[in-house]
């Protein structure tokens, strides 16, 4: 026996978290695009598309986020930083979203904590879906997991036969909203798992080592040309986590805010002198490429990157990370590395 | 017509009048094109036109980053011809460095529409054929059928629309990259002694941003629609243009892209305008 979930009653379960006062987001439609947001009604979940528009990182680490605010009186100053986030249940993700927060717990987590980020974490009760489709911007399996990877969710829910869902409680927190809602769901054999796994499209080892030794190479300098430098794609992305803190406000009082930052912006690296060592968009990409695949997977382990394709679906001129490293997988498998210890 | 479109290139590359065409290539679906820049006349048969080519190639005439010393091939439909002739009239390059290829779309998004050269090779006629296709047809019907909409709207309805879009600007700028006329090398966005517009993608610094960019369009927007187009977050840049270029062209009767040779309106004055600021 298991834990099914049938579809019709998928917003009986969102109904039932939000009569237990959590605050639901989940995928919704707004003027044509679906977005993850705060829903008021379950009936508003839209489950039309794959993937949603924005990412999740939305909701652990906010496109603006005010660090403390602070006022100033003729004597004296006050500054607050109080922050509590309201417990909230987080539905629709997919495993390569929920497996961008494993990811993203490392960074967040490693010499500071973010208070922020995991005081987020702690109040998120995470339910993604296993996927019964994918599209071809999709690649989850070139990077070593899959559609129905558990890792990072609190509930997983993998569809089957008879439009239902085979329940996964993951985690104990998973495991208590299970139990605060537990009319909802019912007992059963489920049926046969109806999983779409995209096919491998290139080989994630050789990845690192290529990037490791063609700092320069030709395809910087050709493949590139037409990037916008727009920031769509690092915006968009589950993994991307830079940020710039500014001061806003006046003598009175104001806020100390982190908001997103992107590597694809010509300023982000503009020196004061007027000197820019990323001088143009494709340095911008190598970067960006070499982050993901390179120092991110040397300081924490995993990839800055979970296949979701996001960057690729919203790109303005249609530049696709998977096509790059497809290209990449392919220089590799042309001019191979020297094994070790060879001298040249 | 795609054989003209590629034979026009294999000669301005095989003759060196061009160091570089820019155009549109096939991408992984038909509906997808994307830019692509040809250095040699061997590589012509990258370049595609359909109905899908959407993006406004003439942003990366500004870049420096990219543009080569020689003169550039520029695959032209009317959009481009308009951008053009705006950013020949700012001073932006020299003219004589970009060579116009103009193509142009029946009906632009539709399967199977059909695709043609235009005539014109200078500027100043291809600005006129532009010109004489757009005559009477509104290009932007469904943006003018809204902008009607919201001008019907009370200004506190106007404004709940619009502060419902802009909340959920990310302030990722992707509609001023994807824009011809957004050259500037630093944005009055991002000058900060002082902060002009609050950089935090919150509500006032959102419209802020928002409806200051639309001024600074004011005159010079052409309406290709790439900035909404690019708007990751669905944002409907192009009605919030379209209302500006209205009132341009109510007020000067005037409208951009078509007369490169005109002083723009926002950036010309007469000594005896009858208006009082002048004095
Ligand atoms: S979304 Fe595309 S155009 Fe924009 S910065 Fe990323 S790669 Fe460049
Ligand atoms: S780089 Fe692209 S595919 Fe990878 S996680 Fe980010 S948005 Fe998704
Ligand atoms: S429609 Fe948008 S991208 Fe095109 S010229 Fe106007 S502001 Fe620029
Ligand atoms: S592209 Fe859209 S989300 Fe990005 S800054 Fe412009 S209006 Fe805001």
């Amino acid at each position: 026996m298991a834990m099914l979930l049938a579809k019709k009653n998928l917003r009986a379960l969102l109904r039932g978290a939000m009569d237990r006062k959590y605050r639901v987001v989940g995928p919704v439609r707004e003027h044509g695009i679906v977005l993850f947001a705060e829903m008021s009604d379950p009936g508003a979940l839209c489950l039309d598309e794959l993937n949603t528009q924005n990412s999740i990182k939305e909701f652990f680490f906010p496109k603006t986020e005010k660090l403390f605010t602070y006022s100033l009186g003729k004597n004296d100053a006050a500054v607050a930083d109080d922050f509590a986030p309201p417990r909230t249940v987080l539905i629709g993700g997919r495993a390569c979203d929920a497996r961008s927060l494993v990811a993203l717990d490392r960074l967040f987590g490693w010499d500071y904590k973010d208070k922020f980020y995991f005081a987020r974490r702690e109040a998120t009760c995470v339910i993604t879906l296993a996927c019964d489709r994918f599209d071809e911007a999709c690649f989850c399996t070139s990077l070593g997991f899959g559609p129905r990877a558990a890792e990072g969710s609190d509930i997983l829910l993998v569809p089957v036969e008879g439009d239902e869902y085979a329940v996964e409680a993951v985690t104990d927190k998973g495991r208590a909203l299970i139990a605060e809602v537990k009319d909802v769901f019912t007992e059963g054999t489920p049926g046969a798992e109806k999983v779409a796994y995209p096919e491998k499209k290139f080989d994630l080892a050789a990845v690192k080592p290529w990037l490791e030794r063609n700092f320069e190479h030709p395809i910087w300098k050709e493949e590139f040309l037409s990037c916008l430098g727009c920031g769509t794609c690092t915006y968009q992305c589950p993994m991307c986590h830079c940020f710039d803190i500014v001061d806003e406000g006046d003598i009175h009082g104001g806020a100390r805010c982190k908001n997103w930052d992107s590597c694809q912006f010509a300023l982000f690296t503009l020196h004061t002198s007027g000197h820019n060592p990323r001088p143009a968009q494709a340095a911008r990409w190598r970067q960006r490429l070499r982050h993901k695949f390179v120092y991110y997977a040397d300081k924490f382990g995993t990839e800055a990157c979970v296949g979701c394709g996001r960057c690729i679906r919203n790109c303005p001129v249609c530049l696709s990370i998977l096509d790059k490293l497809v290209l990449i997988g392919r220089e590799a498998a042309a001019a191979p590395a020297q094994p070790a210890g060879a001298q040249p | 017509m795609i054989e003209q479109l590629r034979q026009r290139a294999r000669e301005l590359l095989g003759e060196g009048t061009v160091a570089l065409v820019i155009g549109y290539g096939r991408g992984n679906s038909p509906q997808a094109t994307f830019p692509v820049f040809i250095k040699k006349a061997d590589e012509v048969d990258r370049l595609v036109f359909n109905p899908f080519c959407r993006n406004n190639l003439a942003v990366y005439l500004t870049r420096k980053d990219i543009m080569p010393k020689g003169a550039v091939g520029l695959v032209a439909r009317p959009e481009e011809v308009r951008s053009v002739a705006v950013l020949v009239q700012e001073q932006q390059f020299d003219p004589d460095k970009v060579v116009l290829i103009g193509v142009a779309c029946a009906e632009p998004g539709k399967e199977g529409a059909a695709c043609e050269m235009l005539k014109g090779r200078t500027l100043k006629e291809l600005e006129a054929e532009v010109a004489e296709r757009l005559k009477g047809r509104d290009p932007a019907q469904e943006v003018a059928a809204k902008v009607q909409e919201l001008e019907a709207m009370t200004p506190e309805q106007r404004l709940a629309f619009w502060e419902k879009e802009f909340s959920r600007c990310i302030r990722c700028y992707a509609c001023r990259q994807a824009c011809p006329m957004c050259y500037c090398e630093r944005c009055i966005v991002e000058k900060n002694q002082p902060q002009w517009i609050p950089s935090s993608p919150r509500p006032l610094g959102n419209y802020f941003w928002n409806v200051i960019r639309a001024f600074h369009l004011a005159g010079r927007c052409i309406g290709c629609g790439a900035c909404a187009r690019a708007c990751p977050m669905g944002i409907p840049l192009d009605l919030l243009n379209a209302k500006v270029a209205r009132e341009v062209k109510e007020s000067f009767a005037y409208e951009a892209g078509f007369d490169h040779e005109v002083p723009p309106p926002m950036a010309s004055f007469r000594t005896d305008d009858e208006q009082e600021f002048i004095k």
